[in-house]
C-alpha cells in the first residue's frame, strides 16, 4: 500500500465516475501514470476512486479526452484543511494568541510564598527580592537560580539563619529560619576552672571562685585552676567560678611551601553573550564576535522556558567570559620561609581562642626538596586555658 | 510465432532456473486467505463490480468472483482487490471468444 502513504500530507479527493464502462477511465488513468486506490463500484454507471491532489491536473485533461462525467465528491488530507482553517483567520489568530498567552504567562513569577518567619522579616525578604527584580509578573528567565536567591538573601537579611528557595512552576516558595538570640544564664550553676592544656601561667584575672595555682606555676592539663569551692574545708560554700588564666603554650607546625607558584587571576574585562538555548544547540543572539583574551573563563547560565509546569527544551543562555591573566611567581628560600610563617601563623591563629597573641616563633627545621620548602616551626602562644567544669553535689 | 516464444522461455525458465512469471509474463497472484488479492503482471481492467473482478491477460482473462470488493490499490501492472474472494477463474482466450 505505498502509494497511500503520506497520502494525508499531500492531499487526496474522492471522485465520482460516471458513464458507460468507469472502469475502462480507471484503467487510462493508471496507464497515464495517475495512481488509484479504494475504487469501488456503485452501480453499472457509476464508480468511486480516491486519487492524488497532484494528479487531479492530469485527470481532468483526461477527461475532456474522453466522454466521462467526473465529479469531486469529497476533499481529504492537510492541505485541505489547512485551507479551510485559513478562512477563518480569526480562529486561527485566536489559537495562536492563546499559545503566546500561556507561554508567556508560564515563564512568570505569580507568586512568592515566605513561609517559617514573622512578619517583619517576610517584609524585609519581599522588599529584598524585589530589589533583585523577584515580584509578581517578572520573567522567570532573567531572574537567578533558586541557589543564588539563597546566598543574596542570607547576606542581605541578617536576621536569617537560613533560608530555603524553591521553585514551583511559576510560584517560588521560601522556607526561612530565623536566629533566635540566646540569652546565656546570668548565673550558672557550681563549677571550677581546670587547664586546657599544659602551660606556664603568666596571668590571673579570678572573677569567682578560689585560684589554685599561682603565677609562673607549671601546669598539666586538666590541672584545677580556680576552684568553685571556697570557705572552709569541711564545708565549703559552692560558687559559679570564674576568670581568665592566662598561660605560655607551645606549639609545633609544619608547613610546606612551594618555590614555584601559577595562579590566574580575572582582570575585570569581560564580555557577555546571550542567546537561545534550543536542545543541545545555542543560538547567539547578543554578542557574536569572541573576545580576543588570551586566557579566559567562562561560565554559562541556562535558563529554560516553561509550557505550564513543563520544561521545554528551548532556554534563554547567557555566557559570561572573562579575562584572566596567569601569574608565575618565583620565591627564594628567603621570602619562602617567611611566607611559610605566615602560613602557619594564619592556622595556628584560627585554631586558638580569641585574645591569644603569639609572643615568639622560631623555626626548628628548614629542608629544601623537589622545588618546596619544608619548615618545622616553633611558637610560643599567651592564651586563656581555663576550661569550667560544673562541681557536682554530693561528690 | 508466439507458440514458438513461448517454448524458448518456457525451456529458459526451466534451465535457467528463472521465475515463470517474469520471462513468460505470466500473472502472479497472490491471495491472503480469502479478503485479499493481489495480482500483478495484469494487463489491463475490463470490468469491476462489487462481486466480479475481470482482468485482461497476456493470453485470456482473470475472473475473481467473490462479494464486496474493493480495488484498495491500482497500478499499471498491479491490483489489490478487497473482499470476500470465492473463486478465481482463467478464462482461455480461445474458449470464450
Amino acid at each position: 500500500m505505498k502509494i497511500t502513504q503520506g497520502v494525508f500530507f499531500t492531499g487526496y479527493t474522492t471522485l465520482r465516475i460516471e458513464g458507460k464502462f468507469p472502469e475502462f477511465f480507471l484503467n487510462r488513468c493508471v496507464e497515464n501514470g495517475i495512481s488509484v486506490w479504494n475504487v469501488k463500484k456503485i452501480d453499472e454507471l457509476t464508480c468511486e476512486a480516491n486519487v492524488r491532489l497532484e494528479d487531479v491536473a492530469a485527470l481532468k485533461k483526461l477527461r475532456s479526452q474522453m466522454d466521462y462525467k467526473i465529479r469531486f465528491k469529497k476533499r481529504h488530507g492537510l492541505p485541505f484543511l489547512i485551507r479551510s482553517l485559513l478562512k477563518r483567520r480569526s480562529l486561527v489568530a485566536g489559537f495562536v494568541l492563546g499559545m503566546i498567552a500561556i507561554f508567556l504567562l508560564s515563564n512568570m513569577v505569580w507568586g512568592i510564598k515566605i513561609e517559617g518567619v514573622t512578619p517583619e522579616v517576610e517584609y524585609k525578604i519581599k522588599e529584598n527580592l524585589e530589589d533583585y527584580g523577584i515580584k509578581r509578573g517578572a520573567w522567570k528567565f532573567t531572574i537567578e537560580t533558586p541557589g543564588q536567591m539563597q546566598q543574596k538573601l542570607l547576606a542581605d537579611v541578617p536576621e536569617l539563619l537560613w533560608v530555603g528557595v524553591t521553585e514551583k512552576g511559576t510560584t517560588y516558595h521560601l522556607e526561612g529560619v530565623e536566629k533566635t538570640i540566646v540569652t546565656e544564664p546570668e548565673e550558672g550553676g557550681p563549677q571550677s576552672l581546670y587547664a586546657r592544656k599544659k602551660g606556664i601561667i603568666v596571668d590571673m584575672y579570678v572573677e569567682k571562685g578560689e585560684p589554685a595555682v599561682e603565677l609562673n606555676d607549671y601546669v598539666e592539663s586538666g590541672d584545677l585552676l580556680v576552684s568553685g569551692a571556697i570557705g572552709r574545708e569541711e564545708e565549703p560554700t559552692l560558687v559559679h567560678a570564674e576568670g581568665e588564666v592566662i598561660a605560655e603554650t607551645w606549639y609545633k607546625s609544619e608547613v610546606v611551601v612551594p618555590l614555584d607558584v601559577q595562579y590566574e587571576v580575572i582582570t575585570g574585562e569581560k564580555e557577555t553573550q546571550y542567546g537561545v538555548q534550543l536542545g543541545g544547540l545555542r543560538v547567539p543572539l547578543w554578542g557574536f564576535k569572541e573576545p580576543e583574551f588570551k586566557r579566559m573563563h567562562e561560565e554559562e547560565y541556562n535558563k529554560p522556558f516553561y509550557l505550564f509546569k513543563w520544561e521545554l527544551p528551548i532556554g534563554f543562555s547567557s555566557k559570561e567570559i572573562s579575562e584572566a591573566e596567569l601569574y608565575k611567581e618565583s620565591r627564594t628560600d628567603e621570602e619562602a620561609l617567611q611566607i611559610g610563617v605566615k602560613q602557619a601563623e594564619m592556622e595556628l591563629k584560627q585554631k586558638l581562642p580569641q585574645n591569644s597573641k603569639i609572643i615568639a616563633q622560631k623555626v626548628l627545621h628548614r629542608q629544601k626538596e623537589n622545588g618546596k620548602v619544608k619548615l618545622i616551626l616553633y611558637f610560643k602562644v599567651h592564651e586563656d586555658i581555663s576550661k569550667p567544669q560544673p562541681i557536682t553535689q554530693g561528690d | 510465432m508466439k507458440k514458438w516464444q513461448q517454448r524458448i522461455g518456457n525451456w529458459l525458465s526451466q534451465q535457467l532456473d528463472l521465475p515463470t512469471d517474469v520471462i513468460l509474463e505470466l500473472p502472479r497472484i497472490t491471495t491472503i486467505g480469502q479478503i485479499h488479492a493481489y495480482v500483478e503482471n495484469h494487463k489491463g481492467l475490463i470490468s469491476f463490480s462489487d462481486e466480479e473482478l475481470r482482468l485482461k491477460l497476456k493470453q485470456g482473462q482473470l475472473l475473481i468472483k467473490g462479494k464486496g470488493f474493493v480495488l484498495r490499490m491500482m497500478l499499471p501492472e498491479e491490483i489489490l482487490l478487497e473482499g470476500t474472494i470465492h473463486e478465481v477463474t482463467f478464462i482461455d482466450q480461445t474458449a470464450n471468444g
